[in-house]
């Protein structure tokens, strides 16, 4: 028999040298961590003094041009960067309104380059390298596309799918939105092209919901098409495969299971983000030249009531601009234009006529 | 003259047209294949157009088809005959042209009525989720055009000589050698895309046959 009091001496012991020990390897780890920061915040600043210096090269001997708020810093080329500015400036304006005026402290960096020479160039590694013989229409939609502006928030940008951007095929994307809403395999997106604004705020993930799908998906029947044509690889093995199976034969509640183990952004929603897009711009313009700093005050708001915000009406008025627009530019279905008749009704009569002039029967 | 004409061209393109006919008015209703389905399910939107669009290319095939054959079934019998029962005729030579067009165009109409009757029956028939509609005169309007120009097309290249079938066939062996040399002369120029371009966008002859043929669309 062991004497009680022995085993509790030895266990004191081996306490009293684990303890040391323990403490050794805190402080080697806190130790390290801490070299670690130094040698992060050394990187930082070489890498800030190298982003200085990287800019300062690409502004030594280049001319800076002006328009609105617009700068562009870009070296001497016949590119022409002043017209595409003159026209892209009115859309940048009247898209982000009084912030666009942070843009004369964020200039574009652009290297004009010679497109037909095989000299090599020096690497750039702040701005955009451009051919010189761009038209002043693809420049434009360069800088329409790489407007300097200030990233949003995370949730903005995550609901977004990006920050905003100039529009460039508005009637085009609008015809897009419209084809989606008719086709998506949503209740909610049926409904809202059949003019029910709560439907429209589902499809657009408007709810702050925690779980959206089920307004996106509201019959078990949408439930399982959606796992099944986005997830049926993913969830078709062994750890998930009963629940899977009990879905596919049609248990909704394995569905609905399946369908929270997987993260908000990654189910396939309803509308693609086209159609959030053409949202924002719908709340930019009804809000006027403040919109866009209103949008972007609060990024803990709910995302509908930062548009409203944006807006400066209600949702359902901002949805049911958005909604207006989209129907408006339904596609033309039509297969041939109006004059398509007419012109194929000429060649069928030229081609005639060319039948009419052949010289088979010419006697020799 | 017209009668007796298109007697002979009846005789002569009826199996051409009978099955034009046939497979015209047939192709509709197979394109909206389960649209009709009570237990249809309202999240097929995008299969069926997917469906109709596949479909769909089969009508200009078919137009072109049909132009091709009912053309050469309208001159086959008068090369065969060396032309002479047509120029035992007391008709001009434009006339005589003139009238066996307007035949093989009439004999013509069975197809595109076919196609149209088709298309109405599957519209009327199917229940179409909100938001698609049907579209059964344009497509037959369009078919209607694009199995004339195919017709007009070939009409004017078998009345044509063998001197003319020969320009024809030099050209396209010009355009192709031409190409040849600029592809190996590594030279950015591309004349068999130029002439695509040219014939099958508006105003070309061939524009009515591309693009998408949608019984039903949105």
């Amino acid at each position: 028999m062991f004497d009680r009091r022995l085993v509790a001496f030895a266990s004191l012991l081996l306490a009293a040298r684990a303890l040391p020990a323990q403490d050794t390897t805190v402080a080697r780890l806190r130790h390290r961590a801490d070299s670690l920061a130094i040698e992060w915040r050394r990187a930082n600043v070489l890498a800030l003094i190298a982003d200085s210096l990287e800019r300062e090269r690409a502004i030594g001997g280049r001319d800076t041009v002006a328009v609105g708020a617009l700068r562009i810093v870009i070296n001497r080329s016949p590119l022409a960067v002043r017209e595409a500015a003159v026209q892209a400036w009115p859309l940048i304006d009247s898209l982000y309104g009084t912030a666009a005026q942070s843009l004369v402290t964020r200039p574009y960096f652009i290297q004009a380059v010679d497109p037909d020479t095989t000299v090599r160039r020096r690497v750039l590694r702040v701005g955009t390298e451009v051919p010189w013989n761009l038209s002043v229409q693809d420049l434009t939609s360069l800088l329409l596309v790489n407007v300097p502006i200030p990233p949003p928030d995370r949730a903005f940008g995550d609901w977004l799918g990006g920050p905003v951007r100039p529009r460039l095929e508005a009637k085009a994307v609008a015809g897009r939105v419209y084809v989606r809403l008719v086709i998506a395999p949503s209740q909610a997106a049926r409904s809202c092209f059949l003019g029910d604004l709560t439907g429209c705020r589902s499809a657009l993930d408007l709810d702050d919901a925690e779980d959206a799908f089920l307004k996106w998906y509201p019959t078990a029947l949408e439930r399982r098409v959606a796992l099944q044509r986005s997830f049926a690889d993913y969830f078709n093995r062994p750890a998930t495969a009963g629940s899977w199976n009990r879905c596919t034969r049609g248990d909704d509640n394995a569905c609905i299971q399946l369908l929270r183990s997987i993260p908000h952004h990654a189910i396939p929603q309803p509308l693609d983000l086209e159609g959030r897009r053409l949202l924002v711009y719908a709340a930019l313009r009804l809000g006027g030249r403040g919109a866009y700093v209103r949008l972007l005050a609060d990024s803990n708001a709910a995302m509908s009531n930062r548009l409203a915000s944006a807006a400066g009406v209600g949702l359902d008025t901002l949805l049911y601009d958005w909604r207006r627009e989209i129907i408006a530019a339904r596609p033309a279905a039509v297969t041939i234009p109006p004059w398509g008749a007419f012109i194929a009704f000429g060649w069928i009569v030229l081609l005639a006529g060319c039948a009419l002039t052949s010289s088979r029967w010419r006697v020799t | 003259m017209f009668r007796a004409i298109l007697y002979s061209q009846w005789k002569w393109s009826r199996l051409i047209v009978a099955l034009g006919t046939v497979a015209a008015f047939v192709l509709p209703l197979v394109s909206l294949q389960g649209a009709a389905r009570a237990d249809r399910s309202p999240l097929e939107a995008a299969a069926l157009l997917h469906a109709v669009q596949s479909w769909g290319t089969l009508y200009p095939l078919l137009a072109t088809a049909l132009g091709l054959l009912v053309a050469i079934a309208t001159w086959a019998p008068d090369h065969r005959g060396r032309h002479i029962h047509a120029l035992t005729l007391p008709l001009p030579r434009w006339r005589y042209v003139l009238l066996r067009f307007a035949a093989g165009a009439t004999v013509l109409a069975g197809p595109i009525l076919g196609i149209a009757v088709g298309a109405l029956i599957a519209i009327a028939a199917a229940t179409l989720p909100p938001g698609l509609h049907g579209y059964p005169v344009a497509l037959a309007l369009r078919f209607g055009l694009a199995v004339l120009v195919a017709y007009s097309l070939f009409f004017a290249v078998s009345a044509g000589t063998a001197r003319t079938a020969g320009l024809i066939l030099g050209l396209v062996a010009a355009v192709i050698v031409i190409q040849v040399f600029a592809s190996v002369a590594n030279l950015e120029f591309s004349v068999v895309d130029r002439l695509q371009i040219i014939l099958v966008n508006w105003p070309g002859p061939l524009a009515v046959f591309t693009g998408r043929w949608m019984l039903i669309d949105v």
